[in-house]
């Protein structure tokens, strides 16, 4: 009875740590997410690369698809 | 001696008497505890140790069409100290080193920590703040600081943790992403997405727990369920594309910035979903930065100017009163209309038609069609308007949507010269959403349809609710009236006031709009003109794709004020944005093209390279690339030198010469 009551307490302490990782974790992410999302930015990227002399195109890239001649 | 045993035995029943009345009490007292008092205070311990814990529910989170996190919530936390808590020993040992960190982590200098930190000691601050609302990472260092290490009863550190919620997107469409805020009278500000479907799908429910405390500040559950399970948030998805979004931001930011407007917003829509793809709103703040101030393209209604211009035309091609080719007399720029003078900017366009008086945004021009041909009946063209909703909300989701006004015969606002001032879009009032949402009808082949912010509400993968488009008026208008505005929009930007914006490679359709604003005091106006400036328009002009408003308060009259200048770049960077981005497709039948040249040159370096292992070949007349690759393939090794670049000319070593290893070929080459 004493035994598995503490048992049970001592999986509420690791609960706990476990929930505060979780949040550290969660926490984490967003912030580099957010980072991820400025940085990925058309206008941030446009911004970086005006110093190396490039700027965006005015024409779209084409692509080419080839069609296939099983079918 | 037998007096003496008596009065012993005298004292000792005395002393036994004693001890039976007290315990007496004792049972007394225990009996009373246990069975007279025992059910109050068995309901106090229970109180004590045994608590119902609220779980709280995890509010959902608001995401981009291509689900980019648009506003989460995470844990933040406030660091305080108690400063006069440690020791003086403890204090003084710490205050440098704790000084020095606060220095490394947030910059300014450690005399100053360590200054502010005294004084608050001095003054028995005991709840003395250092960092708000930091992340969990930058805590957890926080908390190893010296000092702070110690704990809150050596060192008194104090930590509160507050779930906040957070923009990934930094502060862009901070306004439509929007928030919930309480204050201290608990009335609740809602502001955009979050704040319009917070209560009813982002919130969730609380669950509540039954615990008991078992030591170290923790509880313990009783029972291995849940009293009330907990329901977390749904998601909300938006229909915001980020990168449409950020292009849209930061060319509205540039154009604020170069005219030193007050403020501004664009609205990007889908013409054939009505799907809101961008949204920004920016005002300038004291120190003439730009921030999501209101949401000005939702809530904000204001006289449009030259872009109701086009519903006016419209209301005359269908009750066909005009035709596109009815000729107007615009003067030479200054028309009288019951006592008060229209003028045109410039000197005038003398006779034109109808449809250049709005390709050159003549107001006198449509003042003269609207009041010739509805001023014995307004009803008629305040009929039209009415039927295509724009004297009514388009009831969207976000909260505080502008009422648009438009004056009725008989209302305040209403005079003989309300008409033809309504004509080119004074005496009424819109907001830019709603004029939005009419030009994207013309674009969507007269389907009047609503904007919307939302795809769907979902349950991790689970659809709970999908939003398909809402049509408001099925068609506006018979199909010959929709070509022919159409057509005169594509000219606006080709040979009309918005010429200044035209583009060789990609097309737009639009009307540009120069409204004044602010004009009760006309002498006030007069001296500081204060302008809207404004485009409405769709992209490509032909099978357009999306409709989109951009409208500019305020814009400093000495850098410039008219609409396809002031307000034009946005919608035209925006227009340029998504055509570079929609990649031109080609399509090939097949790869195995058979080309003879190509062919005969293969075949003889392949030949080459299979004949020359350590002699030189003949390189004269091989492109540059195909002669090294040539000579780096040989089975000896050897170097060769480049001179210029091109077809080769000459070689320093002779053909059919034995090459040594690591021998230095120099070709030249022009």
């Amino acid at each position: 009875m004493i035994a598995s009551s503490h048992s049970a307490d001592q999986k509420v302490y690791e609960i706990a740590k476990l929930t505060n990782e979780v949040k550290e974790m969660r926490s984490a992410f967003v912030d580099k997410r957010g980072k991820l999302m400025q940085l990925k930015k058309e206008s941030f990227v446009e911004a970086e690369m005006k110093i190396k002399g490039i700027g965006i195109s005015l024409n779209p890239p084409t692509k080419i698809i080839v069609k296939s001649q099983q079918q | 001696m037998a007096v003496t045993e008596k009065n012993i035995l005298n004292r000792l029943y005395f002393v036994a008497g004693c001890m039976f009345v007290f315990v007496l009490a004792v049972v007394f007292k225990l009996v009373s505890i246990q069975f007279i008092q025992g059910d109050e205070y068995r309901a106090l311990a229970e109180k004590r140790t045994i608590e119902d814990f609220d779980i709280p529910a995890n509010r959902g989170n608001v995401y981009s069409a291509d689900g980019s996190l648009l506003a989460t919530s995470i844990p933040k936390y406030d660091i305080r100290i108690d400063a006069v808590q440690a020791k003086d020993a403890t204090f003084e040992k710490y205050i440098g080193a704790l000084a020095d960190s606060l220095h490394v982590y947030k910059g300014k200098p450690v005399s100053y920590y360590k200054n502010i930190i005294r004084r608050a000691r001095k003054n028995k601050n005991r709840y003395f703040l250092l960092a708000r609302n930091i992340s969990y990472s930058d805590y957890i260092r926080m908390r190893n600081f010296p000092l702070l290490n110690l704990g809150a009863i050596k060192g008194g550190l104090i930590v509160e943790q507050t779930t906040r919620r957070e923009h990934p997107m930094g502060g862009i469409a901070e306004r439509t992403i929007g928030y919930e805020r309480q204050d201290e009278n608990g009335n609740f500000t809602r502001p955009g997405i979050d704040g319009a479907f917070g209560v009813k799908y982002l919130q969730g429910t609380n669950g509540k727990r039954r615990k008991q405390k078992i030591g170290n500040g923790q509880w313990k559950p009783i029972t291995d369920y849940d009293q009330v399970e907990p329901q977390d948030g749904y998601d909300v998805y938006t229909t915001i594309d980020v990168n449409i979004q950020d292009i849209a931001h930061h060319s509205l930011l540039k154009q604020l910035e170069i005219y030193e407007a007050d403020h501004g917003c664009v609205v990007v829509m889908d013409v054939k979903t009505g799907e809101i793809k961008a949204i920004s709103n920016l005002g300038r703040n004291k120190k003439g930065g730009y921030y999501e101030r209101l949401n000005y393209a939702v809530g904000e209604s204001h006289e449009p100017g030259s872009t109701f211009k086009v519903m006016a035309m419209m209301a005359a091609l269908e009750d066909k009163v005009i035709d596109t080719s009815t000729v107007v007399d615009t003067k030479k720029g200054r028309k009288s209309f019951y006592g008060r003078v229209i003028t045109d900017s410039g000197n005038g366009y003398g006779e034109i038609s109808a449809a250049r008086a709005l390709e050159v945004s003549s107001n006198i021009g449509m003042a003269t069609i609207i009041d010739e041909h509805y001023s014995k009946q307004p009803e008629k063209f305040l009929d039209r308007l009415s039927s295509w909703r724009l004297d009514k909300t388009l009831g969207v989701a976000i909260i505080g949507e502008g009422k648009p006004d438009i004056p009725k015969p008989g209302a305040s606002n209403w005079s003989r010269n309300a008409l033809p001032s309504m004509a080119y879009g004074y005496n009424l009032r819109m907001t830019p959403l709603q004029t939005l949402a009419f030009y994207n009808a013309i674009a969507n082949e007269g389907e009047l349809i609503k904007p919307r912010f939302l795809k769907a509400v979902k349950s991790f993968d689970k659809d709970i609710e999908v939003f398909k488009k809402e049509v408001l008026v099925e068609k506006i208008c018979s199909d010959q009236t929709l070509s022919e505005i159409q057509d005169i929009l594509k000219n606006v930007v080709i040979r009309g006031t918005g010429r200044r914006m035209y583009s060789e490679t990609f097309s737009m359709a639009g009307k540009t709009g120069t409204a004044r604003t602010d004009y009760a005091n006309y002498e006030k106006w007069r001296k500081d003109k204060k302008y809207v400036s404004s485009f409405a328009g769709y992209f490509p002009a032909d099978n357009p794709k999306y409709s989109c408003i951009v409208v500019i308060h305020q814009p400093s009259t000495k850098v410039g004020f008219y609409g396809a200048d002031v307000s034009g770049p946005v919608f035209k960077r925006i227009a340029q944005k998504i055509y570079t981005d929609t990649p031109i497709i080609d399509e090939v039948e097949t790869l195995d093209f058979k080309d003879n040249l190509v062919n005969e040159e293969f075949e003889s370096y392949f030949e080459n390279a299979r004949k020359y292992k350590a002699l030189m070949p003949s390189v004269v007349g091989m492109p540059v690339m195909d002669a090294i690759a040539l000579l780096e393939n040989l089975e000896i090794g050897v170097k060769v030198e480049l001179k210029g670049n091109g077809v080769v000319k000459n070689q320093s070593v002779e053909k059919h010469q034995k090459l040594q290893t690591n021998q230095t070929i120099v070709l030249v080459a022009s």
